[in-house]
């Protein structure tokens, strides 16, 4: 096993021997030297750059007409379809098989990319995106799934930001006199709802945004039913 | 997606959460029981320690050497219980995966091993050798011992150290003994400080290692003003300390003993 670290050292009772400078030389090389934070550090770095333009530019969703939404999404997807590459830059930096070890660094940027690309698909073809799709739009390679993945747990949490959001848009689409959206939307949560209350989550984050979840459900019924009420929404066909 | 599809996805969400819980469980559980039994053993290391009231040198030399073997043997439990988790952390990736849950109890684990080795041979246990001890029968090891894990376990054996060196101070041999422990905690603390910018946590246990160190310290001064007050060598004194206690715990009139014991070296 080549990842094994050895720290040979002796302290003599009486004759105390000082590490020599080799013994940090041996303790932190080659495996753990060869992975430097600040490296993995610049490459979230770039990642966040990206994510934080495309959220920033569907923030515009909220106020813009449903005709518009597919330029919008369009003028996503050039950043979009270049996260791969930073993302594959980031899985040369990973030592392999230490995904696990380092993965707390990148996970926050990763589940916003998650989202942000959840929230294109809901827009252009309004179904909840895959894990596998996402993986692939990120780009998510086989032969490195040691170093750098997505997991279904980031996943999860993406697609839960996604829901949060909709909330929005359910209440913000009425304003702009899109009756129609609310009612895809509490569809369309539902299913997502359904298929988190089969999990058995443990009182960890997940779990803690899962129990969000509700308060998203509530506002969008809520939406629907003044819509409803109103006979806003047009005849079911 | 359909929303049948999602709820195939969400299924095998399912699976592959619960399979992770479980398995986080059990590692939890398991470190628990290690932890439990290591430090058992830390106690034992002591009280078979203090129990040898013997005032020769090689016999007392013999004690550690038995108190070790004694500690060793308990610690085969814990060896057991990392042999049977062989399965659940033998691929590299789950070993990252679930280290959170693992360290706690092996750091306390190679803190119980590193006490009894200290105690056998007054040396700081090489990694090579708790990995020695983490490993089957065909030399394969039940999983990696990380730097961090080894370098975090030995730094609780200098709390330990402390307890040992003033728990022995009042006894023949005792204060030589303790100034031995102290200056090898001392070169401890030395050394480790250069690991700390690599790891976080052993700040912290730097921080406490200094405490202990403090605290043998003290005693060293109170006893070194103490005995300046004396002309006497170390061993006299020691002599003098062991006679009183040997009268003291057998006459009823202590007081009697320690008015007529000042009369006399004064």
């Amino acid at each position: 096993m080549t990842w094994m670290i050895s720290t040979d050292c002796l302290i003599t009772r009486h004759r105390y021997e000082k590490y020599s400078s080799s013994f940090l030389a041996r303790a932190f090389s080659p495996d753990e030297s060869a992975v430097n934070p600040q490296k993995i550090r610049e490459q979230i770095t770039e990642l966040d750059i990206k994510t934080r333009r495309m959220n920033g530019k569907l923030n515009r969703i909220h106020s813009t007409q449903r005709d518009a939404i597919p330029a919008l999404v369009d003028s996503i997807r050039p950043i979009l379809s270049s996260c791969p590459s930073t993302i594959a830059a980031l899985a040369v930096i990973i030592p392999a098989h230490q995904y696990w070890r380092w993965k707390d660094m990148w996970c926050n940027s990763l589940r916003t990319t998650v989202f942000v690309a959840s929230l294109c698909h809901y827009l252009t073809e309004g179904t909840l995106i895959s894990l596998k799709q996402t993986s692939d739009i990120l780009g998510m390679q086989d032969e490195w799934k040691d170093r750098v993945a997505l997991s279904a747990e980031d996943y999860l949490h993406g697609i839960i930001t996604l829901v949060n959001e909709l909330s929005r848009l359910a209440v913000n689409s009425v304003t702009l006199g899109n009756y129609e959206e609310p009612l895809k939307i509490s569809s369309f949560v539902k299913d997502i709802f359904a298929g988190f209350s089969m999990l058995n989550l443990k009182n960890d984050t997940l779990r803690r945004r899962f129990d969000s979840l509700k308060y998203d459900l509530k506002k969008i019924e809520e939406v629907v039913y003044d819509v409803s009420l109103r006979k806003l929404t047009p005849p079911s066909k | 997606m359909t929303s049948n599809d999602i709820r195939d996805a969400f299924e095998s969400f399912r699976e592959e959460l619960d399979e992770h819980n479980d398995r986080r469980e059990r590692l939890i559980k398991a470190s628990r029981d290690i932890t439990n039994i290591s430090k058992r053993t830390i106690f034992l290391l002591h009280r078979l320690v203090q129990e040898s009231n013997t005032s020769d040198p090689s016999e007392y030399l013999s004690a550690c050497k038995h108190a070790a073997s004694k500690g060793r043997e308990k610690l085969r439990q814990v060896q057991q219980i990392y042999a049977s988790l062989k399965e659940e952390l033998i691929d590299e990736e789950r070993y990252w995966r679930y280290q959170k849950q693992v360290s706690p109890g092996l750091q306390e684990y190679i803190e119980a091993l590193s006490f009894a080795w200290f105690l056998e041979n007054g040396t700081l246990i090489p990694s090579a050798e708790v990995q020695k001890t983490l490993m089957g029968e065909d030399g394969a090891p039940y999983f990696p011992l990380t730097t961090s894990d080894y370098l975090l376990g030995v730094s609780d054996l200098t709390g330990e150290l402390m307890r040992y060196a003033i728990s022995g101070f009042g006894r023949l041999g005792g204060r030589s003994r303790a100034s031995e422990v102290c200056s090898f905690v001392r070169n401890c603390r030395a050394d480790f400080e250069r690991f700390t910018p690599y790891m976080w946590e052993l700040n912290k246990k730097q921080d406490v290692t200094s405490q202990s160190l403090m605290k043998m310290e003290d005693a060293a001064y109170a006893v070194a003003v103490r005995a300046s007050e004396y002309d006497m060598s170390p061993d006299q004194l020691d002599q003098l300390v062991n006679d009183f206690l040997a009268t003291a715990s057998t006459s009823d009139d202590i007081d009697r003993d320690r008015d007529r014991d000042r009369y006399r070296y004064s």
